[in-house]
């Protein structure tokens, strides 16, 4: 009992975990008690519909708002009450980044070197001249794409342990995105650093997120590993004369005009899949993330 | 070995690290790489297609475990010296699993029996028995 106890406490050097995590706008309910926990060196891609809740729950496991229940801790602290030790470990991009907006990036780099004892005075360089920033330029007067860029490149240059990024494609081009997410895949694999970011861009998150979740109607479905997603669930079809035993279950089922019927299943302990598939005419679908992602969202 | 010879299809139902192990599998059986040819490392093939170097460790590894690549120290990954002459009967027949699986979801679907499909396949392969 003493040993559960202390790896419970020792627990505390996971880079981000939240408890039970509940918030509501207008009493709406946005997030309905969300458990989630981040292993070093792990790249979590959140997954989940424009207004599901991804930057508030972003926004909630930072720190940054405080949920209406639950709690969430950053490098084992309360991640309403970090340290300034913790505070330059992590890097966050927001959708719209804002801040500092009177300075140009070169003077806002100039400014963050000195909070941020890893600064890589190099990096920002080069990237600002690959990423075509001007960089004397004030930074209210860029386009969203460019003042998201810098952003991007700050948050990089500051070399973190824990990076989160919201929506972080929608300003790059295919060949910037590309460029980010070969840098995230590296720093991850390679530096240990930890990554969260939310996309409903699934492919983006198919190569370089090591564990993806959905986040639908406020809960968190299928936090697992992005290999093991892809090969643990499918698309159970089922024609018409069969339709009545989809298994109890499934996670999503969708009734067609024909009456035959689709869910998704998962394989059991034993890999098999459930008894239903043996039936006569079914038919298991390997999906790929962003139909798994439709199927269950939809 | 370049990391360009992979194609990596982040969007398929395969995930990404048995793609690597099957296409390493393909390029060594058909002779296009060489016993003792070094692999690239895995932080080319994870920089060069933007993926998770975690995913190719695994995928290295998995060919490693089933003898299509041997670690030679200090120089990384190399397609195993054993070559393709000693490939056993089973590794063989596993190249052909997924196809295999393919056509038994496929006769499960026009609800065609195991034995049907046997006789065809025999004769297929000019089996007279």
């Amino acid at each position: 009992m003493n040993a559960v106890l202390k790896s419970a406490a020792n627990d505390t050097a996971w880079p981000l975990q939240a408890r039970g995590i509940v918030h509501a706008y207008e009493g709406r309910y946005v997030l309905q008690g969300v458990d989630l926990t981040l292993a070093p060196g792990s790249v979590l891609g959140l997954i989940g519909r424009n207004g599901a809740g991804k930057s508030t729950l972003i926004r909630a496991l930072l720190g940054l708002l405080q949920p209406q229940a639950g709690e969430a801790f950053v490098f084992g602290e309360p991640a309403l009450r970090m340290s300034d030790a913790s505070k330059v470990r992590i890097a966050y991009v927001p959708q719209q980044p804002d801040a500092l907006a009177w300075l140009s990036a070169a003077q806002m780099f100039d400014y963050l070197s000195r909070f941020y004892p890893k600064w890589d005075r190099a990096y920002a360089q080069r990237m600002l001249d690959r990423w075509q920033i001007v960089p004397n330029k004030v930074m209210a007067k860029l386009s969203p794409g460019e003042r998201q860029r810098v952003d991007l490149i700050r948050a990089l240059a500051s070399q973190p342990d824990l990076l989160v990024l919201d929506e972080p494609v929608a300003a790059l081009d295919p060949v910037a995105r590309r460029e980010l997410l070969r840098e995230i895949a590296l720093r991850a694999g390679e530096q240990g650093a930890t990554v969260l970011f939310s996309t409903h861009i699934v492919s983006d998150l198919e190569r370089v997120a090591s564990d993806i979740a959905f986040l639908h109607e406020g809960k968190l479905l299928l936090h697992c590993a992005t290999d093991d997603t892809k090969e643990c669930y499918a698309r159970l079809w089922l024609p018409a004369d069969q339709a009545v035993h989809v298994p109890a279950d499934a996670l999503s089922r969708r009734r067609h005009d024909d009456g035959s019927v689709s869910c998704v299943v998962a394989r059991d302990a034993g890999a098999r899949w459930p008894d239903a598939a043996n039936r006569p005419g079914a038919r298991i679908d390997a999906l790929g993330l962003e139909d798994l992602f439709v199927e269950i969202a939809e | 070995m370049d990391a360009s010879l992979l194609t990596i299809q982040p969007a398929s139902p395969e995930p990404i690290y048995r793609q690597i192990v099957e296409q390493l599998r393909r390029l060594i059986a058909s002779g296009q790489l060489h016993a003792g040819e070094l692999l690239p490392s895995v932080r080319d093939v994870a920089g060069f297609h933007a993926i998770n170097p975690m995913t190719v460790s695994r995928a290295y590894g998995l060919a490693e475990s089933e003898g299509l690549l041997e670690r030679l120290r200090g120089k990384g990954m190399a397609v195993a010296s054993n070559g393709h002459a000693t490939h056993s009967q089973s590794q063989r027949l596993a190249l052909l699993d997924p196809q295999l699986s393919a056509v038994a979801q496929h006769a499960r679907e026009l609800e065609l029996s195991a034995d049907a499909v046997m006789r065809r396949l025999h004769k297929l392969m000019g089996d007279s028995k």
